[in-house]
């Protein structure tokens, strides 16, 4: 592990991948509640189709920084980026920060789904409809088209028997899978997820990170904040750990796991292995 | 039966006193309801400046009696120049004083959402118009229906006080019989049935919208 350094500098200087403009460029993103710093200065590039796994203590800022990107939460400064299109700000031709419009930012996030750990599915809606309510109503595809889609979609997330049913009528496990679908179905180019299955019950974590990791496998950008460790070590290409609003460490699973560099780092896992004895 | 069959002409007078109650509340409760949601929206989404002038309007509404509005109104409409039939000042009058407590309820209605439904509808890149239409006012409306439906049973019975400026409506028609006939209990009798009958299957509909709502949720 003692090159995770030169792997590092490698993939600045790597040709295939400086070419490649990265999926995600987040820069010095900082972000106040109130008086309380909660971001400070966050940069962070995800190549496409890499798995980015972020960890760290509670209030770390993990949800903060996922909220940014898409602009549900606003924040103070820095860009974001996605596949070289700005989302939320950018700068204008005198070098000025600019919020973008409405209609704009709209467009900008259909580009990023995002899964919460509530879930936040439609109650007024059918699973069916949770699902093409945005490719029909946002996109323009026509609904048979959608349909189908969605159809595949709850077939890979394993809920095909279902699509006609209300939200309220499943299990915690099933509404994220719908919820997992619902934000696949507009084709994002990169998809979040913040702690997707840590309100769920235990025997139910396992069928939503199945899900997590054929997507990973089948090439989606994306980026999971998760306490899942065993899930950042066998699906991430990249750990980044957070604490106090700064990402303090990142590197390869492998590396963070069992050689990590800083001391937050270390305790942060001994803690962790502590409690899940892992 | 005895006392009361003599009056059934009369009691035939009092339903077509309630059909004009019908269709006054009626013809109030659309107006009312636009300019609820509106008022509700401005509430919730316009700007400050507009969002004072709403606040002015429903504190001055509802610190109001409704029979001294109408009455306000009936004396000051003809000093204006504005030459209403006094049906339509009536309705107008009870959709501008109804209004300010519908807003109320459907603004409740929005407010109650949880702030995660409008992250999802956000982060599925609807624009604004898009994800009150189908995701923020469909649960909002249902949310607001008891509420709606008590105003609009309120309003109804309101209707009764039109009579002090002349118009001519159930408490009215019920009012003319008891001269004649000399009969108040048997004729207000009457007219409480007819009132209560209306406003009985007011709420039962919307109980019905109620456990309708519970069923999406
Ligand atoms: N709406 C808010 N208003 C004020 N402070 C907030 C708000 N949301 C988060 N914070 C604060 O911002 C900091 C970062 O919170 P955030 O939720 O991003 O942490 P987190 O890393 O996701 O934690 P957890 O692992 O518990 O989910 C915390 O100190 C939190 O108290
Ligand atoms: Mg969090």
């Amino acid at each position: 592990m003692e090159n995770t350094l030169n792997d590092a500098l490698s993939l600045a200087t790597d040709p295939p991948v400086v070419q490649q403009r990265p999926m995600l460029a987040m820069s010095g993103i900082a972000k106040w509640f109130g008086a309380n710093q909660v971001l400070k200065g966050v940069s962070l590039t995800v190549a496409k189709g890499e798995a980015v796994v972020v960890i760290g203590p509670s209030g770390s800022g993990k949800t903060t920084l996922l909220r940014c990107i898409n602009l549900l939460e606003d924040y103070e400064d820095g860009i974001v980026a996605v596949d070289g299109e700005p989302i939320g700000y950018f700068v204008d031709a005198r070098g000025k920060r600019q919020r973008m419009g409405e209609r704009d930012l709209a467009a900008a996030r259909e580009h990023v789904g995002i899964v919460f750990q509530s879930y936040n599915l439609f109650p007024h809606m059918t699973v069916l409809q949770n699902i093409v309510a945005a490719p029909i109503r946002v996109r323009g595809i026509p609904r048979a088209k959608a349909e189908a889609r969605a159809r595949d979609l709850l077939a890979m997330v394993g809920l095909t028997d279902k699509e006609q049913a209300y939200p309220v009528r499943l299990s915690g496990g099933q509404q994220q899978r719908v919820a997992i679908a619902r934000a696949l179905a507009m084709d994002p180019k990169i998809m979040l997820f913040d702690e997707v299955t840590s309100a769920l019950d235990p025997e139910l974590v396992g069928e939503v990170l199945a899900a997590m990791q054929q997507l990973a496998r089948d090439g989606m950008t994306m980026i999971v904040v998760t306490h899942e460790m065993s899930f950042a070590r066998d699906v991430a290409d990249r750990v980044v750990f957070m604490d106090g609003g700064l990402i303090v460490e990142e590197g390869k699973p492998e590396q963070m796991f069992t050689a990590p560099r800083t001391d937050r780092v270390r305790q942060f896992l001994k803690r962790y292995n502590d409690r899940y004895r892992l | 039966m005895k006392t009361f069959a003599p009056l059934l002409h009369s009691y035939w007078y009092l339903f077509r006193g309630a059909g004009m109650t019908l269709l006054m509340a009626s013809a109030a409760v659309v107006p009312a309801t636009l300019l609820g949601v509106l008022l509700a929206l401005v509430q919730v989404f316009g700007r400050r400046a507009a969002r004072s002038a709403v606040l002015a309007y429903l504190f001055i509404m509802r610190g109001i009696p409704l029979l001294v509005l109408l009455t306000f109104v009936y004396y000051l409409l003809p000093l204006t120049g504005i030459d209403l039939p006094p049906f339509w000042g009536v309705v107008l009058v009870l959709a501008f004083y109804y209004a300010a407590f519908m807003s109320e309820a459907f603004r409740a209605g929005i407010l109650s959402l949880p702030q995660a439904q409008w992250d999802a509808a956000k982060s599925l890149g609807m624009p604004r118009y898009l994800m009150l239409r189908i995701v923020i006012f469909p649960q909002a409306l249902r949310l607001a229906a008891p509420p709606f439906i008590s105003l609009c049973v309120n309003l109804v019975k309101a209707t009764s006080l039109v009579s002090i400026v002349g118009l001519w409506e159930l408490t009215m028609a019920s009012r003319e019989v008891v001269e004649r006939t000399l009969a108040p209990f048997q004729i207000f009798l009457g007219a409480a049935f007819l009132y209560f009958c209306i406003c009985y299957a007011l709420a039962l509909y919307g109980k019905y919208l109620e456990r309708r709502a519970l069923v999406g949720h």
